[in-house]
């Protein structure tokens, strides 16, 4: 198996969570005998590479970050100048959000299900996982932990059934969190995530408060 | 004072604005931006306006005073052209980059994680689309989208029922 790998993200590889899991994915892809070649189209230089890749190869998989609630502008305006082709090539997807509960993603995900039937081709699955907002603020060892995961998942897509086994559905993990742990998390969101995301800030530079408001 | 963002080929707002007129309306009362001759970007996820200067994106080009309009006003309608079934690129960049409007803090609300709203008062979302949208996953989106903002979905429309559009925008 040959897989042509997108990052969706606008973002620019160097911080680009999404970058960072499919490094590991194509991990995965390699411990079980597979090639990648990926691309990023964050850069609209490499836009015309990526359709070709896209043209010639029969197994693609775009990585994705959700952005509010869907697709980014800017990949949607990428798969815009997407030809049609047939149903011999199959389109998969990773999608990965900041919110860590799996409902968070499913509306997401219905786009993903309903686009390859626009581009003519054929639906290979859509892994989907969130809690990813923190990997490129982790350092290298950090995110290696962090997205280890998916490497296993790489592994798993590498037989050739896409996403649609029970171990990629059950990666996405629980669908809400059961209310003592909202709880429990409220009171960290109040208290210790607060002060972390302020720390955060102070270390790009930022002395305003997070919550300022920057109009009033 | 509500407002009307049209990204369409067309300029549908055009029509909009005319019905709104014809049913009385001070032009006062609503705004209408044709943002097809304006440099609006796509959102690239710097998260400088949560994390460096929150509130204020780091992209500087037309989108601004958009924004700014859009937190201060009652309704906003997207009138959008679609690909995909789903709304135009760009009017989801605009609403990629809506995000300044929330604070990186977190809750829990009805049971799922949101982020802390930077400001008191939400825009209620509306959509009006032209073109093969497919309406019940539009509405889903607009849905989950306002929930995200703190706000409610107003309802999406094709252009062509939009009188009903209208009826929702004072009511």
């Amino acid at each position: 198996m040959h897989v042509v790998m997108i990052n969706g993200s606008p973002r620019i590889e160097k911080y680009s969570n999404t970058d960072k899991i499919i490094s590991s994915f194509g991990k995965g892809l390699l411990e079980r005998g597979a090639s990648f070649e990926r691309y990023a189209i964050s850069e609209r230089r490499s836009w015309d590479a990526i359709r070709e890749a896209y043209i010639k190869n029969e197994e693609i998989l775009i990585a994705l970050p959700l952005f509010v609630e869907c697709v980014p502008g800017l990949l949607l305006e990428f798969l815009e100048t997407l030809p049609k082709k047939d149903d011999r090539t199959r389109l998969s997807f990773i999608l990965q959000s900041g919110f860590a509960e799996g409902s968070q993603l499913r509306c997401g995900e219905r786009f993903l299900e309903k686009l390859p039937e626009y581009l003519g081709v054929c639906y290979g699955g859509c892994l989907v996982k969130g809690d990813n907002f923190g990997i490129r603020l982790l350092d290298a060892a950090g995110q290696e932990k962090a997205t280890k995961p998916y490497r296993a998942m790489g592994a798993l897509f590498a037989e050739g059934d896409g996403f649609f086994r029970t171990e990629a559905k059950k990666f996405t993990g629980p669908e809400y969190f059961p209310l003592p742990l909202r709880v429990l998390m409220q009171m960290v969101f109040k208290t210790i995530a607060k002060k972390r995301f302020q720390q955060a800030a102070a270390s790009w530079g930022c002395d305003t408060p997070l919550d300022a408001k920057a109009w009033e | 004072m509500n407002l009307i963002l049209d990204t369409t080929q067309e300029h549908l707002g055009k029509r909009i604005v005319e019905e709104l007129l014809r049913s009385g309306k001070r032009q006062t009362e609503f705004e209408r931006i044709d943002t097809t001759t304006m440099q609006i970007s796509h959102c690239i996820g710097c998260n400088h306006c949560w994390l460096k200067t929150p509130g204020i994106c780091s992209i500087k080009d037309d989108y601004a005073p958009i924004l700014k309009k859009m937190s201060g006003a009652g309704q906003v309608w997207f009138v959008s052209d679609t690909r995909f079934g789903f709304l135009s690129y760009q009017t989801k960049n605009i609403v990629d980059r809506v995000l300044p409007l929330a604070t990186m803090n977190l809750k829990f609300k009805d049971g799922q994680m949101r982020h802390v709203m930077r400001y008191d008062h939400q825009p209620d979302f509306g959509i009006v689309f032209a073109g093969d949208g497919d309406r019940d996953y539009l509405n889903w989106w607009c849905q989950r989208m306002a929930l995200n903002f703190g706000s409610r979905s107003l309802g999406v429309f094709h252009v062509e029922q939009m009188q009903e559009a209208i009826k929702c925008m004072w009511s």
